[in-house]
């Protein structure tokens, strides 16, 4: 995989901005659907992803407002 | 703006308390998976009632301190120590959650019944169709998916949510559609994508194109945003990064310290990071274990190594300041694994892996992909 530099990625999301932030409205619609039908066992929802797989690092999916 | 991808701050150094702890109740599968990394899982070396007890005495401290404390029963194949010794394994910890990761090849209505008494969280390894799982094999290398169904449709029968973990040996076009499709419908809550990685017994190599990596991801976006009923671990991690990222959040993101993440051995040696250190030696290393439940508290141990990191975790924690001043990627994946470091390195203090090419930049780039191809 070929190297990237910082400068590089921080243009590539800025370039992709207006359509990343259409994937990331359309995702927290889903989260936010998600935790109103219920958040519990065996249902998605947002959560730390230990939650469903322990074996992870601690990133979560709960949108940030 | 590139300062954004420069100054990442979490992730430095080892948290005193980790959010959960890895349990070896047995080091025995009842599989043989041609992926495997387990190096003794044709010995049937169980966990001791002392172990877990010497365990609980600080991870029941710890539990009543925390909102939540998971124990997590993994192997080997957990459910091949038999439910009374897992039972009697899980005795002595009090205010916990239970997690066991199984093959499901096991499961059965016994099993169901024994969850739902003591409340336990399942996860269960299916790589795809039966073709795709075709390398989940028993030691008479015959195909485990027939079991690992009859496994989940008892898991159904009882209405026990299950997430699922999916290897994936070859990332590559036209196989996301196909597992996302195929998960949707097997009545998981949540799938995580393991690319298959090269460690521990498993020599095979992890270096794939990269352009097939990154379709692989970018094809599973598309799915998921198409259809978002279950969670994808991946997915929806990279997408809540780019969300934070929008937000000019990213450095939120990570927590502040690095997850100790215990693994208890069947013989109470204590791994710290990677659980799939244990188990194994080195020449230069040693055993990798920080030491033994059975004649130091675990909350000692675990201290010790975030306050005195010594050894190959003071490396690890070397390679991971490398990481953070090196890659732009870091503030999404907060440095390279130890295990990965050390099975495709040889030493901890190295930065980007395959590992990392396959499942953190790849996926990041695959999910930017997918949004500049989709309006």
């Amino acid at each position: 995989m070929s190297e990237i530099t910082p400068d590089e990625l921080a243009h590539r999301l800025n370039a992709l901005a207006p359509r990343l932030s259409a994937l990331v409205a359309e995702a927290e619609a889903t989260w936010i659907a998600r935790h109103e039908g219920g958040v519990g066992d065996g249902r998605p929802g947002w959560r730390p992803f230990e939650d469903a797989f322990p074996t992870f690092y601690q990133f979560t999916n709960r949108p940030p407002r | 703006m590139s300062a954004r991808l420069r100054s990442f701050t979490g992730m430095r150094g080892i948290a005193t308390v980790p959010s959960y702890l890895i349990m070896q109740p047995t080091t025995l599968c009842n599989l043989d998976c041609a992926y495997c990394y387990l190096p003794h899982r044709g010995l049937d070396r169980r966990m001791s009632i002392a172990v877990a007890e010497a365990t609980a005495a600080t991870a029941n401290q710890w539990a009543a301190e925390a909102q939540r404390f998971s124990i997590v029963w993994h192997g080997g194949e957990p459910l091949a120590a038999g439910r009374d010794h897992l039972a009697a394994l899980m005795a002595p910890f009090v205010g916990v959650e239970h997690h066991v990761q199984t093959n499901a090849t096991l499961v059965d209505d016994a099993w169901c019944e024994f969850f739902l008494a003591h409340g336990v969280r399942v996860g269960i390894s299916v790589d795809g169709p039966a073709l795709r799982t075709a390398q989940r094999v028993d030691r008479g290398g015959r195909p485990a998916y027939d079991r690992i169904h009859r496994g989940i449709e008892a898991l159904r029968r009882h209405d026990i949510p299950f997430a699922a973990l999916c290897v994936v040996s070859q990332p590559e076009p036209g196989l996301a559609g196909e597992l996302y499709d195929y998960f949707c419908a097997l009545g998981c809550y949540a799938l995580g994508i393991n690319v298959e990685e090269q460690e521990g017994v498993n020599k095979r190599s992890n270096a794939h194109a990269t352009d097939s990596v990154r379709q692989f991801w970018a094809e599973l976006t598309q799915a998921w945003r198409a259809d978002p009923r279950i969670e994808v671990r991946e997915v929806e991690w990279a997408v809540r990064y780019a969300g934070a990222w929008l937000a000019d959040g990213a450095d939120d993101l990570l927590p502040r310290y690095i997850d100790p993440i215990p693994s208890i051995g069947c013989d109470g040696r204590v791994v710290l990071l990677s659980p799939e250190l244990a188990g194994f030696a080195d020449e230069r290393y040693g055993d990798f274990a920080s030491g033994s439940v059975l004649d130091t508290p675990l909350s000692d141990i675990v201290s010790a190594a975030a306050d005195s990191p010594a050894g190959w975790i003071a490396e690890y924690l070397v390679g991971v300041e490398a990481c953070r001043s090196s890659c732009p990627y870091f503030g999404f994946c907060g440095g390279g694994h130890a295990a990965n470091r050390f099975f495709e390195h040889g030493r901890f203090d190295g930065t980007q892996t395959n590992h990392c090419r396959n499942s953190k930049i790849g996926l990041l780039e695959g999910v930017l992909d997918h949004v500049r191809d989709h309006a």
